[in-house]
């Protein structure tokens, strides 16, 4: 694969969720380096493109190629691709006094995908977490549960996550989800800082439509099928947002750095 | 065990411990509570507990119908187990209905059916209590072997799966996009957890069994930080309480299975009191941070 190659090729996928088409022949490209929004209405089948490209759902039609290597048709991708991968979820599934510590957390990253003895001391992944744990601002919350954590630490936590190990392709679902404006912008701001430290190509699910405008370089606008795409400007115009949304969207802009929202 | 009941006091305690029985006992206690703390410590994390109930229940069928066939129920509740594990797996799987919801069809059923087998059967030797709450004293050597080698084998299986295991209680999709087989590894942990139960029933008996799944894991969960020392201490209060619950099944003449349930439970409210008291969290924890708050220039973290 040579250096300008699109880290994520798409074509034509469509993925099935019970009897229904929820994403329905969809080509997209994510250049190297790039960061592209996923956007669309509730419902649009957002989160089934995402876990189709992960390999979590299987595909009713079309082809997906992740570094160069085609994803089977059960999600199967060598393990190398695989090591290449982060995902970022909307959250983490911690009942109280979860036994697990941030650290540990962390470290369970760095070691490659299969099984493995991850959780025995190693000098070389206990560097590795300090400096993911520094790097996202999270060096205080080594020994603390997962499960004590607040929503915009546990967001970092799972940055720290994903940058324990080299990665290229990152993908958040909703990743900002319950957070305030602040932590919002806390949060994105760091994303962006490793993104460009990391040489990550992102791509994300997003329903801040001016965060989208600011910091991506690539907008998807899906509603079962893929409505437009393109530069921000033009995917996000109040033309294309109602095409997308409907009629009565109106996108707005607040007064401090500014989400973005319909009503 | 009229004999044992004569012998069991203060005094005796050393002459018991130097029988032959007592001790392949308190070695399969101590074999059996691990391995349910162990199993356990990973099965409540996974919401897979009223599993291991459900599938105690269950097991009765299994007993019954070895019973009916004339063949050794060990023999019958092991494959008994597994089909169950698999079957109830599916029926998750396939129906879109509640977990809990289908165990509890399934596991009702099946003791309905075990009830109406057993009747049918004139003279059963082995008793219905020894069913219901075990015969650790009844263990044998070969018993003890296959418990040792699935303990072992579990004990293999969970450190090389420990770091997947626990993505796929967070979140399995995270869990999948890091190259984790969800459906494999939950189906391997599922029947590992059906054979464990199966086996241990013996000692343990059909109603006890999910306290030797649940109670160590929950007290192991209350002092540990760290998963795999939560995992250790799981498995260590398991197996304690079973050596001292049997040792008080001795020394009071009471019967050993539900002895060494209240032993556990006792380990469990000595957890719950060493949590309260942890300078990190209960308690003590709520105390520092009033103290800390009420100085004016304590620093507290930020969210």
């Amino acid at each position: 694969m040579t250096d300008n190659a699109p880290v994520l090729v798409v074509e034509g996928l469509s993925v099935r969720r019970g009897e229904q088409l929820a994403v329905e022949q969809v080509s997209f490209q994510l250049a190297r380096e790039t960061d592209t929004a996923l956007v669309g209405p509730n419902g649009a089948g957002k989160s089934s493109l995402v876990a189709a490209l992960l390999g979590l759902l299987p595909r009713a039609a079309g082809s997906v190629r992740i570094l160069g290597h085609a994803l089977g048709p059960a999600g199967e991708l060598p393990r190398s691709v695989r090591a290449q991968i982060a995902y970022l979820p909307q959250s983490l599934a911690l009942q109280g006094r979860f036994p697990l510590t941030v650290g540990e957390f962390v470290g369970f990253g760095f070691d490659p995908p299969g099984l493995s003895l991850a959780w025995l001391g190693n000098s070389r992944r206990c560097n590795a977490v300090q400096r993911a744990l520094e790097r996202t601002g999270c060096q205080d919350l080594a020994e603390r549960r997962l499960s004590e954590l607040s929503g915009g630490q546990l967001k970092r936590v799972l940055l720290a996550f994903c940058v324990v190990r080299p990665r290229q392709l990152l993908v958040l679902d909703e990743a900002q989800a319950g957070l305030d404006a602040p932590s919002s912008e806390q949060f994105q701001e760091l994303l962006l800082d490793l993104r460009r430290q990391e040489g990550w190509t992102v791509l994300q699910v997003s329903h801040d439509l001016e965060m989208v405008r600011r910091s991506c370089d690539q907008v998807l606008c899906l509603n079962r099928r893929l409505r437009c795409s393109g530069a921000p400007d033009h995917a996000l115009s109040a033309a294309r947002l109602a095409e997308l949304y409907g009629p009565n969207v109106v996108p707005y802009r607040h007064n401090h750095a500014g989400i973005a929202g319909h009503g | 065990m009229p004999g044992l009941l004569a012998m069991a006091d203060a005094a005796g305690l050393l002459e018991i411990v130097g029988q032959p029985f007592m001790q392949r006992a308190l070695l399969g206690g101590l074999l059996t509570g691990a391995l349910g703390g162990l199993l356990g410590s990973f099965a409540v994390l996974r919401q897979l507990s009223f599993f291991s109930d459900a599938l105690g229940h269950s097991a009765l069928l299994g007993i019954s119908l070895g019973i009916l066939l004339g063949v050794n129920p060990t023999l019958v509740l092991i494959p008994f187990a597994v089909v169950f594990a698999l079957l109830v797996n599916q029926l998750v799987a396939r129906s879109g209905l509640p977990a809990d919801a289908l165990l509890n069809i399934v596991y009702s059923t099946s003791l309905a059916f075990a009830v109406v087998a057993l009747s049918l059967v004139e003279t059963y030797r082995g008793g219905i209590q020894q069913l219901l709450f075990g015969d650790i004293l009844g263990i044998s050597w070969s018993d003890l072997v296959v418990i040792g080698l699935l303990l072992l084998g579990a004990l293999v299986y969970l450190a090389l799966s420990l770091r997947s295991q626990v993505l796929l209680t967070l979140n399995s999709d995270l869990a999948g996009a890091f190259g984790v087989g969800a459906n494999r590894h939950r189906l391997i942990f599922i029947v590992l957890l059906a054979v464990v139960v199966a086996v241990s029933i013996k000692a343990v008996g059909v109603l006890l069994i999910s306290a030797f799944v649940v109670i160590p894991a929950c007290g192991g969960r209350l002092v540990s930080r760290h998963f795999p020392l939560y995992a250790l201490a799981s498995a260590t209060l398991g197996g304690g309480c079973a050596l001292l619950g049997l040792l008080g099944s001795g020394l009071t003449n009471l019967p050993s299975g539900p002895c060494v349930v209240i032993v556990q439970f006792a380990g469990f409210l000595v957890a719950l009191l060493v949590s309260q008291l942890s300078p990190r969290s209960g308690v003590l924890a709520s105390a520092i941070a009033v103290a800390s708050r009420s100085k004016p220039s304590g620093a507290r973290e930020a969210g």
